[in-house]
């Protein structure tokens, strides 16, 4: 943490009209580091990474970007700038074959003048070296991606992201929609992204999940900051509960009212 | 005596009538053909007319025509006709075109009698929306004249009388000129399927022809090239047909080329006029449009109207007037092609 | 809260360091799931495979039923037909893939051609401006782009469904070109397009046309007969790269064996050219069969890896049960055929008469042979080499029976001829294939340089058979002129078809453009999140269409001369079926060029095979709907097929 961070956020609020969607969230990413952006449903997770990844522009605060600000204007400025967002929704197309959906958008071409063509064979041979890179081994890369199971989806993501040189991966809730071992694989993929020396903002809403992988937390709850941790603040039970406190609270309430028993 | 000066005025369209009242056979076509230039004289002699007749008598007059349809070459040289009876005579002719919508022919016949019309012609696409209002019509004191369509409705109206063509009686005229011709089995074309008019055609055709006839649809008009390849392909599976007919002008030509492909000479017949068809019969590939002279259907009704109105005359016993079929060949194409210019043909 | 938001992970979810770690092992162990898909069951699972199952069938049906359908001045008609839907069907192929619709391509075809018309005619429209086509075309073509621009544009402005949108650029289109061809020239029917100055140039580029008749070529059979021959040559070789192990070292010995059947095969060829009468001729034939089947063996013996292990024949009881059952089927067939007269109408019993019977009990003979014994070949791939040998030349005995059966049978020669000559193929390649199936090494893995190889093979081998085709369709020989074949003529309007059907292929396969109409299709958001240009994609694919239908204008304007004003209204539904019964996904994502242009074939046929047999033309519509509905049928079924494939 001694070194500038790649990504510092100060105060970042956003409006949407009347509607406070965020308010006052300071935290930082650096190279090599994960940082955990924790909150439960509601709490302003999806509002902050559409913030990083050009969707939506903040309301109030600076971000700056290796210690200049920045403002990004649409998603294509910020994946210039070198921030990847890798969507819970995951940006794939089923029907499209893992190396087309590997390359889409920035698809490799050469040609004359401009009659311009894909690279097929380079591009069939980049996306099987990258997932081999992230040890999966792609026989086929004309497979659909629909076919993959979802870890392998978010591994080509995840490797996707990295080969087009993004300096900060963002991560919408990779590992929600998957099992205990699909999950375990994506976290593996974090970890290895993190010692390639990537910056990574890994959002999820399940503190096991964030822990082992994380460098640094922030915690939202309602739109607000409930503080940005280092892991040597922090225990995984401190977290669990700092996250649901709001919601505990509320149910303890409802015990008292309701049958009377404890938990 | 202003009567009688204007019924000068109107002697050489009676004589159109006669003309056209005959039938079928060939020799009144013949007749038809001939009328045709006394039709063109007719014509430039409208814009004039106006000013020969005394207006006072006839701006008096009203009289509404009430069509279905506007659409295309046919409906405007037949506006052109009843525009030129109007200016001949004198008349203020309302024209009121529909979209093939029942519901506002009715509505425009509804105000035509609250206006206080002095005559109205319609076309009758629809029987049961229409005989009612044209009867009431009637009822008014209004006196009606059906015209294109309508045939076999105009009596219970009540109507003087129909002005229009018979599609069976235009068939028959084109199966005799085939017997003529000297074909021995015919291919009737319909460029649409499950329309009365055209299937009527093809059937007045059968009546009279002495050969076998085959009728059959054969691609619609929006893809004219299916329409000579399907075209092709019947007249290359039975080498027995030696005449075509089509029951329009784009199937006749698709008919031509499809003949042509294939080396074929055979005897073809068309319906109806197009610039490009009468070149081709100019150029004697073809040989003969049946023509339902739709310049009559809008001049007649409003001169008969005329005449009912101001010296309580009736045409026609009773008997629809038949303005087909005329008939376009070699040997009149050259005038007609100039008239169709004019835009009365 | 937070834990009842993922209750399957929370018992065991606290994932530790070292669990990541482990988690390694993971991965490789999720690919042993892929199997090894040949290029066979790749090629299977194309969208456009249905419809070419669908062509081939429904040219066998009108060639069975029609005298004149098969004949060459036909196949020019319905391909005819078939170029301008087909143009327009692979540009609204594409923009389906795209996912969206153009209601207004039907309308515009017609439009544009009288666009050209109004701009090169010298009187009344326009002001008269009389440009030549030089101006004219370019003109025309810059509004076509403008409004399929403005298409696009709205749909993605308004995020309405296109339908809704290329529907009310469908009506003013049909009110603007009445309404302006009554204001201009006073009918619903333009023309002269032969006005322009330079008109005979321009025709020349859109509607040349290719009479057969007056170019003679005496050595055409011997072309198509080489390249034909050639042609299934190639083609054998392709599917054997494709479908045995490679040797790890050649064998150069096969290499002889394989010039020897080569050498056998152009001898055949050559004395066929040279020979005349019907003896000679099959003998020759027979010849160059022979040298096919030595050269085959040669070159699979030069690189493919020998079978080892046949293992004993075994047929267990039920198959062996079926084999003879169906064997004796087939020769009962071969006695009916034989015994009973063809051409006799003698009533045997009421209703039947000798030949309806004689009809009836082959079909129910045949039928039943052809059914067990395909079944027991079945069961007989899976048990090893030796016995499926067996049991698939029975097939191919099976089949000869049947050939032999056609040729005894005199009472139609069509049939007699090339039924003959179809099915004695079949058979003859069924047994060579079971031989080659049986001494080769079937391949079990995955090899990039033997698919690559093979499938640049199968590439060739179908040019040179297309190839064969245009010489045999595109010249006569004198003798045909002598005995009086009806003409037969093409235009370069065919020759746009393919050349743009090629090009869209390409672009689809190799283009971004390509990349990103699946994508936009498949997944807009998605598309969009990564970079892809999701709006301007939408946008040019709407202007390929209105730009293909400027040229369908422009080929109809050339060939007629003049356009009706509702010349190709109501067309956009069959461009849109077409790309349906090609494959095409009506959702999006999902589709081809090549089967557009194949969907389009499939619905020009009917109204030609129709006409050709002389039956009712009223019931054309019938069978369009009956395709369609088979069409979406089939291809469903296919598409869950390959998605079982593809896992």
């Amino acid at each position: 943490m001694s070194e500038t961070p790649l990504l510092q956020l100060d105060n970042i609020s956003k409006f949407y009209g009347s509607i406070t969607a965020l308010t006052g969230v300071s935290t930082q990413v650096a190279a090599g580091e994960v940082t955990c952006v924790l909150g439960d449903n509601g709490a302003g997770k999806s509002t902050f990474i559409k913030i990083l990844a050009g969707v939506h522009q903040q309301s109030e605060g600076t971000i700056r970007f290796n210690g200049e600000q920045v403002m990004f204007d649409s998603p294509r400025d910020a994946l210039d700038t070198g921030i990847a967002t890798v969507y819970q929704d995951l940006a794939m197309v089923p029907m499209m074959s893992v190396w087309r959906n590997f390359f889409l958008g920035s698809e490799p071409t050469s040609g004359i003048g401009p009659l311009k063509w894909i690279d097929t064979k380079k591009a069939k041979r980049i996306a099987k070296e990258e997932m081999a890179k992230m040890g999966i081994d792609i026989r086929d890369t004309e497979q659909p991606v629909g076919t993959l199971s979802g870890g392998e989806r978010q591994s080509v993501a995840i490797a996707r992201a990295g080969y087009f040189g993004a300096k900060l991966l963002i991560l919408d809730e990779p590992t929600s929609a998957l099992g205990v071992r699909q999950s375990g694989v994506v976290l593996k993929r974090i970890v290895e992204a993190r010692e390639q020396g990537l910056a990574v903002i890994f959002i999820t809403h399940n503190p096991r999940h964030a822990y082992p992988v994380g460098n640094r937390f922030l915690i939202l709850n309602r739109g607000r900051s409930l503080g940005s941790f280092h892991k040597s603040e922090i225990t995984v039970d401190e977290l669990t509960q700092k996250m649901s406190g709001g919601a505990e609270l509320e149910a303890l309430e409802h015990e008292l009212h309701g049958s009377g028993a404890t938990s | 005596m202003k009567t009688s000066k204007k019924l000068l005025a109107i002697l050489p369209a009676l004589a159109l009538v006669a003309a056209s009242c005959g039938g079928s056979d060939d020799n009144s076509s013949e007749g038809s053909t001939d009328t045709a230039a006394s039709v063109d004289s007719a014509a430039p002699a409208a814009t004039d007319a106006p000013e020969e007749v005394d207006q006072t008598q006839g701006g008096d007059l009203t009289f509404h025509m009430i069509t279905h349809s506007d659409d295309g070459p046919f409906w405007s040289v037949l506006k052109r006709g009843a525009d030129a009876a109007a200016a001949d005579l004198g008349v203020t002719l309302v024209w009121k075109p529909g979209v093939n919508d029942a519901q506002v022919m009715v509505q425009d016949i509804e105000a035509a009698i609250a206006e206080g019309s002095d005559g109205i012609a319609a076309s009758l696409p629809d029987p049961d929306a229409l005989v009612g209002p044209l009867q009431s019509a009637v009822g008014a004191g209004v006196p009606v004249i059906t015209l294109n369509s309508g045939s076999n409705d105009y009596q219970e109206i009540g109507a003087l009388t129909h002005v229009g063509q018979s599609e069976v009686i235009a068939g028959n005229g084109a199966g005799q000129r085939f017997n003529d011709a000297g074909a021995t089995k015919i291919l009737c074309g319909q460029q649409e399927q499950g329309n009365v008019a055209l299937t009527e055609r093809c059937e007045g055709l059968a009546e009279t022809f002495s050969g076998e006839v085959v009728i059959e649809f054969m691609g619609l008009d929006a893809d004219t090239s299916e329409q000579q390849n399907t075209i092709n392909a019947a007249l290359a599976a039975d080498t027995d047909i030696d005449g075509f007919m089509g029951v329009g002008p784009v199937i006749t030509l698709s008919g031509l080329r499809a003949a042509q492909d294939l080396s074929r000479d055979l005897t073809i017949g068309g319906f109806d006029l197009t610039p490009e068809l009468i070149g081709e019969i100019e150029a004697g590939n073809i040989a003969f449009t049946v023509d339902q002279q739709q310049y009559l259907q809008g001049y007649m009704p409003v001169l008969l109207l005329f005449l009912n109105v101001t010296n309580q005359n009736t045409l026609g016993g009773g008997l629809p007037i038949l303005t087909g079929p005329g008939f376009v060949t070699p040997d009149n194409a050259a005038e007609i092609l100039a008239l169709s210019e004019v835009g009365t043909r | 809260m937070s834990e009842q938001d993922t209750p399957t992970d929370a018992p065991s979810d606290v994932v530790t360091t070292s669990a990541i770690d482990a988690s390694d092992s993971l991965a490789p162990a999720a690919d042993e799931r892929l199997l090894y898909r040949s290029i066979f069951q790749r090629l299977f699972i194309r969208p456009e495979v249905g419809a070419i199952i669908g062509i081939v069938g429904i040219w066998t049906f009108f060639w069975a039923v029609s005298e004149t359908f098969g004949t060459v001045g036909q196949t020019f008609g319905w391909l005819d037909t078939a170029s301008t839907v087909g143009i327009m069907a692979v540009a609204v192929s594409m923009l389906m893939i795209g996912g969206e619709f153009d209601l207004s391509s039907g309308a515009m075809t017609g439009a544009m051609g009288m666009l050209i018309i109004y701009l090169v005619k010298e009187t009344g429209e326009l002001g008269g401006r009389g440009f030549p086509l030089v101006i004219a075309i370019p003109i025309s073509l810059v509004i076509a782009l403008g409004i399929g621009y403005i298409n696009g544009f709205v749909v993605e402005r308004t995020g309405q469904p296109s339908f809704i949108i290329t529907l009310g650029t469908f009506f003013a289109l049909i009110g603007l070109k009445l309404g302006l061809a009554k204001r201009f020239v006073g009918q619903i029917q333009i023309g002269r397009t032969d006005e322009a100055a330079d008109f005979d140039f321009f025709r020349l580029i859109f509607a040349a046309e290719w009479e057969r008749n007056t170019h003679e070529l005496e050595v055409r059979d011997a072309l198509y007969i080489g390249f034909i021959a050639l042609g299934f040559a190639i083609l054998a070789l392709a599917i054997s790269e494709l479908w045995f192990q490679r040797r790890e070292k050649m064998q150069p010995a096969g290499l002889v064996v394989f010039f020897v059947g080569v050498g056998l095969g152009v001898g055949g060829l050559l004395g066929l050219h040279a020979t005349d009468g019907v003896g000679a001729n099959a003998a020759l034939v027979a010849v160059m069969a022979i040298g096919g089947f030595v050269g085959l063996f040669g070159w699979a013996t030069w690189r493919y890896e020998p079978s080892v292990d046949h293992g004993a024949m075994s047929l267990d009881s039920q198959m062996r049960r079926r084999v003879g059952l169906g064997l004796a089927a087939m020769v009962l067939s071969f006695i009916v055929a034989i015994v009973f007269d063809s051409s006799s109408t003698h009533q045997i019993f009421f209703p039947f008469t000798t030949q309806g019977v004689r009809v009836i009990l082959y079909l129910v003979f045949a039928g039943i042979g052809i059914g067990l014994i395909a079944m027991a070949s079945q069961a007989a791939l899976s048990v090893n080499a030796a016995t499926k040998f067996v049991v698939t030349s029975v097939f191919a005995l099976a089949l000869g029976i049947v050939a032999l059966t056609v040729f005894v049978d005199s009472s139609d020669t069509k049939f007699r001829g090339s039924l003959f000559g179809v099915v004695l193929a079949a058979a003859v390649m069924v047994f060579v294939w079971a031989v080659l199936t049986f001494r080769f090494a079937e391949r079990r893995t995955g090899s990039a340089s033997a698919d690559r190889f093979g499938a640049r093979l199968l590439a060739l081998g179908s040019v040179l058979l297309f190839v064969g085709i245009a010489f045999r369709m595109l010249f006569i020989t004198a003798e045909e002129l002598v005995a009086g074949v009806p003409p037969a003529k093409t235009s370069v309007r065919l020759l746009w078809f393919i050349l743009f059907t090629i090009a869209m292929m390409w672009v689809l396969a190799r283009t971004r453009l390509g990349s990103w109409t699946f994508a936009v299709g498949g997944n807009k958001e998605a598309a969009r999140q990564v970079g892809v240009p999701a709006a301007r994609t939408k946008t040019q694919l709407f202007m390929l269409v209105s730009v293909a239908a400027w040229f369908v204008g422009l080929l109809v304007a050339f060939r007629i001369n003049s356009i009706q004003a509702n010349s190709g209204d109501g067309q956009e539904f069959i461009f849109i079926i077409a790309a349906v019964v090609g494959g095409t996904l009506l959702t999006g994502g999902y589709g081809t060029a090549f089967g557009g242009a194949i969907g389009a074939c499939i619905l020009s046929i009917p109204a030609i095979g129709i006409s050709s047999a002389r039956w009712n033309t009223d019931w054309r519509f019938l069978i369009v709907g009956v395709i369609l509905l088979l069409a979406v049928v089939s291809n469903k079924f296919l598409r869950n097929k390959a998605e079982g494939i593809r896992r």
